[in-house]
């Protein structure tokens, strides 16, 4: 999978560079808005991330002028500022997304991820989740561990629900916050992991092996193996 | 603004301008036309003095040198009958003078000796006798029977006799109440008139001063580019609209100043910001101890918490100073403190708080959707953490007519007195609180910037107690409902 990362910060762009390319990206590299288009004049990109703060041209002019070059491929814009430009809202209602610095590295990749399956709507949804012996009915919301149905209010199903879409994979507390609740908050108490506390106490019964994984300082995974 | 315009005319500046106006005018007026009569009524006055000391005059020197015999009160009558065809001031449609007029003679005993006039002299000589008459000094007298007064004058001829000539005051009193009349007539008319005239002057200059009011309260701090109406005149009122345009301008540009300071420090704390994290993240994935973890780990968290400082603490200073940027949508308050409960429950029963929410309804309104979610984390964040275990937390969310309510209360230990002036000012928090001091401080800069207000206080039976007003503001601007919903974390 071919990336453009369009970034003028050295530390940055090397940092984002490794972290892509170990999530399996095949990642092109411009440090200003020039070197951005002819790159992406010379190959085919399927996503891009660029950052608004660009040494000799505005971010948003860019992703404009490589619309009008026939660049189709979903934009992730990076931004260091607090305010959110007009233009970036028209940007993100024709499908493209906004991520705000400093970001966790599990964050920037699952907003990739959406971002693509938004653009290849795959086959249908599937109706059913499996991650090893848990099991979520999608239709009838219920969840099934090793054959034994748990009890959970509508709001853990969603939280495992949204763990198991991302199973494998590192989801952080204001990735949970925005998915499973709506909001773009960052309390300043514990209150995601009361909640993936009760989760765990659910689904990783006595005597099963543990699938809701704390990785500190990051979020949380589910285990898929 | 609607309600504004509504309020009855009585109440309007205008109306009170025009009252007070027309009331110097109506006095002054009045007093002028006091002077006047008084003037005109002293010159009738002196006209009838001369009148009278002549015709007396005459009529001494007839009485003294014409014979006392039968023929004496046929030549004095004559005379005098003479001197009232020349009556001074006299309407010339009434044809009967000698009512107008009157001469009286009595002899040295006092008693009636010549009377000519209308009617009977003994009313007249009763009257003439009631009080005293110095020679040539013209008296007035009411004589009974007559409802006019005369203006008499006397004069003592040698043969001891007196003699007194009358002239009725009716044709000056006639006179002077023609004058009167025309003049209230004319006086009521202009009042009126001028009235009109002031209250439509003064209606439609402030009609003006509204515009400019409604304008410039539009402008609130929201629409900073806007700017006021101007008229093209040069009066105080164009004064008025281009003195608030300047300064509409020097605040619009020391709030981009502001901005362009914010956004520069956010951006080049942000970027280092980074880099850390991301060099932390890195070394994290590459630790495979527990203990190598275990540092990383904390400075992962201390760096979050530092950035959601600076966000917080960015988004204060812009609210202190009225220049937080707002990005409205429409929210539903109901369903956000729904899910803010469903969020906060789990934490609130690990540590033994219980939690009630009274809302009936959705209540929807029109806020910055992001700066609001925040708010009301922040409240919740608060009770969490000052709230010692086993306390009841009640939230209450009203719908008022135009603003939206939502009361937090506790029965906990309440806001320390002395930490209660200064709750919502910067780094003021109370003495085992944990977090940076900016809690409430946000909570007031985004209520603020909305045009509402938070205020705290300690409740009597114990505890304490929040009350959060946001105005609703559905009725303008309906044209932006088409933002999303969600807004970006600032």
């Amino acid at each position: 999978m071919r990336l453009l990362l369009v970034e003028d910060e050295l530390e940055i762009q090397t940092l984002l560079r490794s972290g892509l390319e170990e999530a399996g990206y095949e990642v092109d590299v411009a440090g200003d808005a020039r070197q951005a288009e002819q790159l992406a004049m010379a190959s085919a990109h399927e996503i891009l991330i660029v950052d608004l703060g660009l040494p000799d041209r505005d971010g948003i002019s860019l992703i404009l002028s490589l619309r009008e070059m026939g660049v189709s491929a979903p934009v992730l814009i990076l931004s260091a500022r607090r305010s959110v430009d007009d233009r970036v809202r028209g940007l993100e209602q024709g499908g493209d997304d906004y991520l705000t610095k400093p970001f966790a590295m599990a964050e920037l990749l699952a907003r990739l991820r959406n971002l693509l399956k938004r653009n290849n709507p795959g086959v249908g949804e599937p109706t059913k989740l499996r991650v090893q012996d848990l099991e979520l009915d999608l239709l009838r919301r219920e969840a099934m561990r090793g054959g034994q149905t748990l009890q959970l209010t509508p709001q853990e199903f969603v939280l495992l629900e949204y763990l198991c879409r991302n199973a494998g994979r590192v989801v952080t507390r204001s990735m949970i916050l925005d998915k499973v609740w709506g909001m773009r908050i960052q309390p300043d108490t514990n209150v995601v992991d009361v909640h993936i506390y009760r989760l765990r106490g659910k689904v990783d019964g006595k005597g099963l092996q543990p699938l809701i994984r704390t990785l500190r300082g990051v979020g949380y995974v589910l285990k898929d193996r | 603004m609607s309600s504004k315009t509504a309020k009855p005319v009585m109440h309007s500046a205008a109306w009170r301008i025009s009252l007070w106006a027309t009331l110097a005018f109506a006095c002054g007026t009045m007093v002028v036309f006091a002077f006047l009569h008084r003037f005109v009524s002293n010159d009738i006055q002196q006209r009838t003095d001369a009148w009278l000391a002549g015709e007396v005059e005459v009529l001494g020197d007839v009485a003294e040198h014409t014979p006392k015999n039968a023929l004496y009160d046929r030549v004095v009558s004559e005379v005098a009958e003479l001197a009232s065809e020349e009556v001074p001031n006299r309407l010339r449609s009434e044809g009967r003078a000698n009512d107008l007029v009157f001469f009286l003679q009595t002899d040295t005993k006092g008693t009636l000796a010549l009377w000519v006039g209308a009617g009977s002299g003994a009313p007249y000589l009763d009257a003439i006798r009631r009080q005293p008459f110095p020679p040539d000094a013209p008296q007035h007298l009411r004589v009974a029977g007559s409802n006019v007064p005369f203006r008499v004058v006397a004069a003592r001829i040698d043969d001891g006799s007196v003699i007194y000539l009358g002239l009725s005051e009716r044709d000056e009193l006639r006179v002077l109440r023609s004058l009167r009349f025309r003049f209230f007539t004319w006086w009521l008319l202009l009042v009126l008139l001028g009235f009109a005239i002031v209250f439509y002057t003064t209606r439609r200059m402030l009609s003006h001063v509204r515009d400019i009011t409604e304008a410039a309260s539009r402008i609130g701090h929201t629409e900073l580019d806007k700017r006021v109406p101007t008229s093209g005149r040069n009066d105080e009122v164009a004064h008025l609209a281009r003195t608030l345009n300047r300064m509409l301008d020097r605040i619009e540009s020391s709030m981009h100043q502001l901005h362009t300071i914010t956004d520069a420090l956010a951006h080049d704390l942000r970027s280092p910001l980074t880099a850390i994290r991301g060099k932390l993240e890195m070394s994290l994935s590459a630790a495979t101890h527990g203990e190598q973890a275990e540092p990383i780990v904390a400075a992962i968290d201390e760096l979050d918490r530092l950035t959601e400082f600076l966000n917080t603490s960015l988004d204060v200073a812009e609210g202190k100073a009225d220049a937080l940027r707002l990005s409205k949508s429409e929210i539903d308050l109901d369903d956000l403190l729904r899910g803010m409960a469903d969020l906060y429950e789990p934490s609130m029963s690990e540590k033994n708080l219980r939690m009630t929410l009274k809302s009936h309804s959705p209540l929807t309104i029109r806020a910055d959707a992001g700066l609001v979610h925040r708010m009301i984390s922040n409240l919740f964040d608060n009770e969490l953490k000052h709230l010692p275990a086993g306390c009841m937390i009640h939230m209450r969310l009203e719908a008022e007519q135009e603003q939206a309510r939502l009361t937090v209360e506790d029965d906990g230990p309440g806001f320390a007195p002395e930490i209660l002036p200064h709750l919502f000012e910067r780094r003021v928090k109370g003495r085992q609180s944990s977090g940076h001091g900016l809690g409430l401080a946000f909570v007031e800069a985004v209520a603020r910037a909305h045009g509402g207000n938070v205020a705290a206080s300690n409740r009597e039976e114990g505890g304490a107690r929040l009350v959060l007003t946001l105005p609703r503001g559905l009725a303008q601007e309906p044209e932006a409902a088409m933002l999303p919903v969600s807004a970006f974390r600032a």
